[in-house]
């Protein structure tokens, strides 16, 4: 740790001149700086660990099963030894897509209907009704998807109602608060002179709405939906329970598939040996997705920046 | 849950087999007559482990080790004089009959075959089971049933009851792998409840009346037909000694055939209690 001479800064004082700190409040200066740093530090070697945890268990992968038939093999069966993961990462693109389809119209219409349509006492009603969405246990939109959706499912499809349909429209609800949270602030944060030429150009509601925000605020909603598909891709339990688990390449939308998340969970409690080595090979390849999705956010946030230095 | 808890139970078991290899390597045979190894079937393992646990409360001064190696290893390990009681969720094999090992039943293990209560189909022969499991049939009309098309519920790769099912019902052939894969019995049968189609297995203790139990080769499953042997989709799960059960081993297999583990533990478990057969 760095730490400069002890002195307030100058821009803080009101005279100007430069003053002293006392001891005492130094040291507490010193120490809350430290234990900010000690936390961020824990965060990061959280991440750290975990990755070099799952990097080491996985490793072995390579020579034991061999990265191409891991990736490219279309044949998960681990009893007959075939570690395929093809139909698995099929699997979770699939149900990611469709969710994506489904819940990015919902969730960017909640966000502009409470950014620019909703009256302050509606919204006070709708945002925390949003916000709490985010904080049901994914476990309950699960028992929900399992007991009442898939039923439904299964009498209109005339199957079992397991399937990537069915993990369509629970997981669709379920990214509706990281989108729609998201795209709000986008919107919130076109500065209001623009609205306002817009109204004053006699454009209605909907016009400055689809002409003028959305176009205005599109990195920031694609920001939103780059983590909705975080969020979807890596959802393990409420998809477990509805997809059906079956790993092979789904012969249509409503018969049991499986995903990465959900055949790790399936997996664990009996996994040994290469079947062990695979799923976290598996972890590996979901942890390398999620990072890929951040550095994808951040760059776009990057090409944003310079977009704006350069008008 | 019996399964989940029998997940954690192998777990447990495995750390205590680990602790228990280098131990008793040191004093090969020289055990304690306080002791008593329990090794073998998987299966066994919820019941023996629990009321291993009930009997060393009965008894603290006696200690039960289970283990689940699987019933190959718990008939080798008792032969060998590794353990004092191997369990096995399967009968002798003929080379093993030489063993001279005493057979102690403790409970039948039946599955029944379970459909949605509107399915016109009663009766199926063992081959249609397997043929419907293994992909081959996907429509009941073609077993004479209507124009549905066939739900299969399969359970999971770690569940005894699939295993049973596999090596019983399926012969050792392949499942379907398009089937649905479910985490538990009580998954199964939710789902078979509800689905026209639907199609599973669950262990006969499991069966309600929200489904219905399809009878195979003639034989409706129940307690009468498991216990007689005629139900063909079950299987007895055995106590093998050295020779006949004496002290601790005595001891525990007479408390694990008592009332309050049978028609507890046992049934809990799924498993039809050894009793039932006692009657007749």
């Amino acid at each position: 740790m760095m730490v400069d001479e002890p002195r307030i800064d100058e821009g803080g004082t009101s005279s100007g001149n430069l003053q002293l700190m006392s001891r005492s409040t130094y040291f507490k200066e010193t120490a809350l700086k430290n234990i900010f740093l000690l936390c961020a530090f824990v965060a990061v070697m959280g991440v750290a660990l975990i990755f070099l945890f799952v990097g080491w268990r996985g490793w072995p992968l390579m020579a034991d099963i061999g990265l191409g038939s891991f990736l490219g093999g279309a044949e998960w069966n681990p009893t007959s030894a075939l570690y395929g993961i093809l139909p698995l990462i099929w699997g979770s693109v699939v149900v990611m897509a469709g969710a994506l389809a489904l819940g990015t119209p919902l969730a960017v219409g909640t966000a502009i209907f409470l950014s620019e349509i909703a009256t302050p006492r509606v919204r006070s009603i709708v945002r925390p009704a949003v916000e709490l969405l985010a904080g049901i246990p994914s476990v309950i939109f699960g028992f929900f998807g399992l007991i009442v959706l898939r039923p439904l499912i299964a009498n209109a499809t005339g199957g079992l109602g397991f399937g990537a349909v069915t993990a369509w429209f629970i997981l669709a609800i379920m990214i509706v608060p990281t989108i729609a949270t998201l795209t709000e602030d986008a919107l919130n944060s076109i500065p209001p002179g623009i609205r306002e030429a817009s109204y004053a150009m006699g454009a209605t509601p909907w016009q400055t709405i689809y002409k003028v925000l959305v176009p205005a605020a599109k990195i920031g909603i694609l920001d939103a939906i780059i983590l909705g598909m975080g969020r979807a891709i890596g959802e393990t339990m409420a998809v477990l329970m509805v997809v059906g688990n079956a790993p092979v390449f789904p012969q249509g939308v409503t018969v049991p598939l499986s995903t990465l998340t959900s055949q790790i969970v399936m997996d664990m409690p009996y996994a040994a040996g290469d079947h062990r080595t695979a799923l976290f090979g598996m972890a590996i390849v979901l942890f390398v997705v999620s990072m890929g999705l951040v550095a994808l956010v951040r760059l776009i946030a990057r090409f944003q920046t310079s977009m704006d230095r350069g008008r | 849950m019996s399964e989940r808890r029998s997940v954690i139970l192998m777990v447990l078991s495995l750390v205590l087999t680990l602790t228990v290899i280098p131990l008793s390597g040191c004093n090969a045979g020289a055990r304690a007559a306080n002791e008593l190894v329990v090794t073998g079937s998987t299966t066994i393992l919820p019941i023996a482990e629990i009321a291993g646990e009930m009997f060393t409360d009965d008894n603290p001064e006696n200690k039960v080790l289970v283990s689940g190696l699987g019933s190959s290893a718990g008939i080798e390990t008792v032969s060998r004089g590794s353990s004092d009681i191997g369990t096995a969720s399967r009968d002798l094999k003929e080379e093993e009959m030489e063993l001279g090992l005493y057979d102690t039943p403790l409970a039948y293990d039946a599955i029944a075959v379970i459909v949605h209560p509107s399915n016109p189909i009663d009766d199926l022969t063992k081959e249609q089971v397997r043929l419907i499991f293994n992909g081959t049939y996907t429509n009941w009309s073609e077993l004479g049933g209507n124009d549905v098309r066939i739900g299969l519920v399969n359970r999971d790769e770690a569940s005894g009851t699939r295993e049973a099912f596999y090596k019983i019902a399926m012969e050792k052939s392949p499942f379907d792998r398009t089937a649905a894969v479910l985490p538990g019995t009580g998954q199964v049968r939710s789902v078979v409840a509800q689905a026209e189609g639907a199609v599973g297995y669950i262990s006969l203790g499991f069966v309600n009346n929200e489904v219905k139990s399809i009878s195979v080769d003639g034989i409706e499953a129940s307690a009468e037909t498991v216990v007689d042997g005629t139900y063909p989709i079950s299987r007895l799960l055995h106590f093998f000694t050295p020779g006949e059960p004496t002290g601790l081993a005595k001891e525990y297999i007479d408390f694990v055939l008592s009332d309050e583990i049978q028609n507890g533990i046992v049934i809990d478990a799924g498993f039809t209690p050894i009793s039932a057969g006692e009657d007749r």
